[in-house]
């Protein structure tokens, strides 16, 4: 009997300890806390399909490591967001759209909201009364997206203090990566969420239409309930399904060190498993689908293996059990694209075809390059985009090229191509000056300017920046910078400083221009031209190799943007010269004597200063180049005839 | 009339369109060259701006050598480069063709239905008489098409709301491809009818447009499975040929600018034959099957009497080149 006790005991604690093991939110070879843990949240969540909402019961326990005692907490309630007077609605409205939504109008099932039913601090009470709606950006005092409480007594410093709060989510229709369609539900930020003390006050910024999220780091323990025909997909990984006998069941997900928390439910999802080997164990990817989209399942899945690769050999190892990737279905486009930790929504349809690589392909390589960029190194996603978006964006170009090539990383169609880090250059030259990157993001004239700077200039700067101090000695920098900010929330100064510090160089130069600046660069070859240099005598008769020339080349810095650059001057017997200029000065000459003509002037020959914003400047020929022209007017005249003939049929 | 007359009639249509056309192909190359002409002036606004910008610039080889869409997207940028202005132009060509062959339809018509070279005389002599009677006719196909029009917007409305609560992605989709493929066959039928309409006129000498307009739409009505079927295969042969022309220019070599312009411009007159087809289709069918010509009709085109007569008796003077008469044509049949 005792042998069998102790047998007992013995396969007990096997269980256990596989199922630790299989439970736990890191990947084999990673064991926590990563992070300093501030938050605890623990959430009971109840969800109603046919009403679209969650009840839910929050236990948060929350750490003071703010060195002072903290006598009031503001909250974020974000959902609130969507209901017509809010500060995001407004700001959505004012430019007419967001994303792939028109918010010309107002429907009413763009509604959502956080409703908090009872707010209870320990020790301390029912504090549901002491709560009050704050505006701290813009004084909207019809926006309910952050909410203070202000406690009887202040918590002091080192300790803990637990606030367990009933709510309920109501969810839009899908709208901002979040929401509902059909059967489809995207829960992301449906739970109240603490502000982040950050640089000795809090931050909890209202729920903006430009920017994201921020939040501090901790642990997650959801309980969700819901019909058990349900598919549920979440932040972390899973650690129990159970079937409560009454048509429904109860899954529950854990994750650690992570700041946020999202899931997703839908019966109709299809489940498509894999793993990537990576440097600290494999890693479970778990892609969340529909049987329509099918021709994407295998792209969805190369392109994952392909990216995190990618980022465990450059920038450091994604250290978690799982990566759940969510396909939301169509219609849901305002779903697609959204990274939260561990979990990110991709995009694609029954019919994307195979040489867009816009959808599934760049998107989700994006969204996971968020695991790094915002999941890890934890960026203040409201002021500083740049960090997250535009480093992203920088690390996507970089990922996509080596994956599919530099000039069709993002289309390569019927010999119609585009790279990626050109398209992100289109769309910084679309509103290239009005914002500079280091401005608070929320505050950007548009969401027009929002995009092009967070997104394409950052991105665009970055690549120019390669010029300066390599592509290797940048990877190193954003390696250093990843592997020292991870699980911190670093600023824009700690970034730029990195970069400093590893390449070796003072760059503030740069970013003085670049991140604070607005300055637009634009170089131009203005003149290349070969005289004789006996041009005086009449009778010289010039002779190819015989005749001396001289030949003139100036090079214009026609934008603000100082920047050096390099200029390949090419000769007729086949010489070539590279200059370079630092740019400081408005022009510079370039005088040659020869017995070769100038054949062509090229500003940046290796093509890689993408912050220039005229490349048909950049060169000069002496000889006409007819191609592009014949080429484009072929095409506009079959057109014109096309559109002619068109015309002709309606009368 | 048995099935198998009717399936005849029907081949025997086509073909007779085709070798109509094929006898009258000078009337293609004209209007061809015409398109041409008209499709190069409208390009030379934006030839010379595209020049301007790349004929002295190594940038245009990322065009060149495959089409590189960043590289196109700074080109449309270049403050200098006005292509909203290029393209007014080169719409302002594309009315004008249209206008010409809203002229020349008359004159078109008359070469089918004479079925002979007409001098050039007599070719604008018949454009300009029915010039604006064609002009009514195309105002009051406006009704019509504009209606169409406005349907589709209303397709794509339902699509997108039956589609975007069904669980399958394709059907949104398949409803609006449903939606746009029978608009597109209604506006076919507007086409025809009012292509009928203008094959009336011409054989009739119809004044009234109004009455001719319910005329041939009645004369649709009772042949319309005969009439609809010989048009939607002359436009499947159109969709054909431009599908195949797609094709090959897809397996053209980026840098084969030549030859990707006369695939093109190869594409383009497949189009205009396959639209003229149709017309001399009609007026096959028309001569095969419609109302007797009423006398005198035709009397802008008949030399008078006395002209002839005296041509006749004036030694040395050639004899007109006069239309063959042709045999009174059969009430319809109804078929």
């Amino acid at each position: 009997m005792q042998g069998h006790r102790a047998l007992s005991v013995f396969a007990v604690g096997v269980l256990c300890y596989a199922s630790a093991i299989a439970q736990s939110p890191f990947a084999p070879k990673v064991s926590g806390p990563l992070s300093q843990r501030v938050v605890a949240y623990q959430i009971d969540a109840k969800y109603d399909p046919a009403k679209h909402t969650v009840d839910a019961t929050e236990t948060l326990t929350y750490r003071n490591l703010t060195g002072q005692p903290l006598d009031h907490f503001p909250f974020h309630l974000y959902l609130n967001a969507f209901q017509p007077k809010s500060t995001w609605v407004r700001e959505a409205h004012r430019d007419g759209y967001f994303r792939t939504s028109s918010l010309d109008e107002w429907d009413p099932k763009d509604n959502g909201s956080n409703e908090i039913t009872s707010f209870e601090v320990a020790g301390m009470g029912d504090l549901t009364r002491q709560m009050k709606f704050i505006s701290p950006d813009d004084g909207n005092v019809d926006d309910k997206t952050v909410f203070e409480v202000r406690l009887p007594r202040p918590v002091a410093a080192g300790q803990d203090v637990q606030f367990k709060i009933k709510f309920k989510a109501t969810f839009p229709e899908v709208i901002a990566r979040t929401g509902y369609k059909r059967t489809f539900l995207l829960a992301g930020q449906w739970f109240p969420k603490v502000g982040v003390w950050w640089h000795d006050q809090w931050n909890c910024h209202q729920f903006h239409a430009m920017t994201e999220f921020f939040a501090d780091f901790g642990t997650y323990d959801v309980k969700i309930t819901l019909p058990k025909n349900y598919v549920v997909g979440a932040t972390g990984v899973q650690t129990g399904d159970t079937d409560n006998g009454n048509g429904t069941k109860t899954v529950s997900f854990h994750a650690e060190d992570v700041h946020d928390f999202a899931w997703t439910a839908d019966p109709n999802f299809k489940v498509v498993e894999d793993h990537f080997d990576g440097s600290v164990g494999p890693v479970k990817i778990r892609l969340l689908t529909y049987d329509s989209h099918k021709s994407s399942w295998q792209r969805y899945l190369d392109v994952i293996r392909g990216t995190m690769e990618k980022f465990d050999q450059w920038y450091g190892p994604y250290p978690y059990a799982q990566l759940t990737v969510v396909d939301p279905p169509h219609g849901a486009g305002e779903a697609g694209g959204m990274e939260y930790p561990t979990f990110i929504t991709g995009d694609t349809s029954w019919y994307a075809p195979k040489g867009d690589l816009s959808e599934p392909e760049l998107v989700t390589e994006h969204e996971f390059g968020h695991q790094y960029w915002y999941g890890m190194v934890a960026t203040n996603e409201f002021e500083n985009a740049w960090l997250d978006e535009g480093i992203n964006s920088y690390t996507e170009v970089k990922v996509l090229d080596s994956l599919f090539g530099r000039n069709t990383s993002s289309l390569n169609l019927l010999g119609i191509q585009e790279g990626d880090g050109e398209e992100l250059r289109s769309s910084y030259l679309g509103d290239p000056d009005f914002d500079p990157l280091a401005r608070a993001s929320y505050t950007d004239m548009s969401m027009g300017s929002y995009s092009a700077v967070s997104y394409g200039k950052t991105a665009t700067m970055l690549s120019t920046l390669e010029t300066i101090v390599g592509e290797q000695a940048l990877r190193n920098a954003l390696h250093i910078y990843f592997l020292k900010y991870r699980f911190t929330h670093p600023t824009q100064q700690d970034f730029m400083r990195t970069v400093n510090e590893v390449t070796g160089q003072d760059l503030n130069w740069y970013w003085d221009q670049a991140a604070y600046g607005t300055q637009v660069m634009d170089y131009e070859v203005l003149r290349a031209t070969s005289d004789s240099a006996d041009w005086y005598q009449q009778d010289a008769t010039e002779k190819k190799g015989a005749t001396t020339y001289e030949t003139q080349v100036i090079l214009h810095r026609k934008g603000e943007f100082i920047f050096p650059v390099e200029a390949e001057v090419k000769f007729d017997n086949g010489e070539s010269i590279r200059e370079r200029w630092d740019g400081k000065d408005r022009w510079v000459r370039y005088i040659y004597h020869k017995k070769a003509k100038v054949v062509s002037v090229e500003i940046d020959p290796d093509h890689k200063v993408t912050m220039d914003s005229d490349y048909l400047n950049n060169s000069r020929t002496s000889d006409r180049q007819k191609g592009a022209t014949e080429k484009i007017a072929a095409y506009w005249m079959f057109l014109t005839q096309f559109f002619a003939q068109m015309l002709s049929w309606l009368v | 009339m048995k099935s198998g007359d009717i399936a005849g009639q029907r081949k025997g249509l086509l073909s007779a369109g085709a070798s109509l056309l094929w006898r009258r192909q000078e009337i293609l190359w004209w209007v061809f060259a015409v398109n041409v002409v008209l499709g190069a002036l409208g390009t030379l606004g934006a030839a010379r701006t595209l020049n301007a910008a790349l004929g002295y610039s190594l940038a245009g080889n990322q065009l060149v050598k495959g089409f590189d869409l960043g590289m196109f997207y700074e080109l449309l940028r270049l403050p200098g480069a006005n292509f909203l202005h290029s393209g007014s132009a080169a719409f302002a060509c594309a009315f004008l063709f249209a206008v010409f062959m809203l002229f020349v339809s008359g004159g078109i018509l008359e070469a089918f239905r004479q079925d002979r070279r007409l001098n050039t005389g007599d070719f604008f002599a018949a454009s300009g008489a029915f010039f604006w009677r064609f002009v009514r006719l195309m105002l009051f196909s406006l009704v019509p098409f504009v209606f169409l029009w406005s349907l589709y917007p209303l397709v794509n409305r339902f699509a997108e709301y039956v589609g975007d609560r069904a669980a399958a992605d394709q059907v949104g989709f398949c409803i609006q491809f449903a939606g746009t493929i029978l608009l597109a066959l209604l506006a076919l039928l507007v086409r025809l009818w009012f292509d009928l309409a203008k094959v009336r006129a011409v054989a009739q000498d119809q004044r009234s447009m109004w009455r001719n307009l319910w005329e041939s739409c009645a004369l649709i009505w009772r042949n319309v499975g005969t009439l609809f079927w010989m048009y939607l295969r002359i436009s499947l042969v159109a969709a054909i040929a431009l599908l195949i022309g797609f094709l090959i220019w897809a397996k053209l070599s980026p840098t084969a600018i030549p030859a990707t312009f006369i695939l093109l411009e190869f594409i383009l007159l497949a189009q205009l034959a396959v639209r003229l087809w149709q017309l001399a289709s009609a007026t096959a069918w028309y001569q095969r099957h419609a109302e007797a010509v009423p006398a005198g009709s035709l009397a802008y085109t008949m030399p008078q009497p006395e002209a002839v007569i005296a041509a006749i008796e004036t030694p040395g003077v050639p004899e007109p080149d006069l239309p063959p008469l042709s045999e009174p044509e059969a009430p319809p049949t109804g078929a």
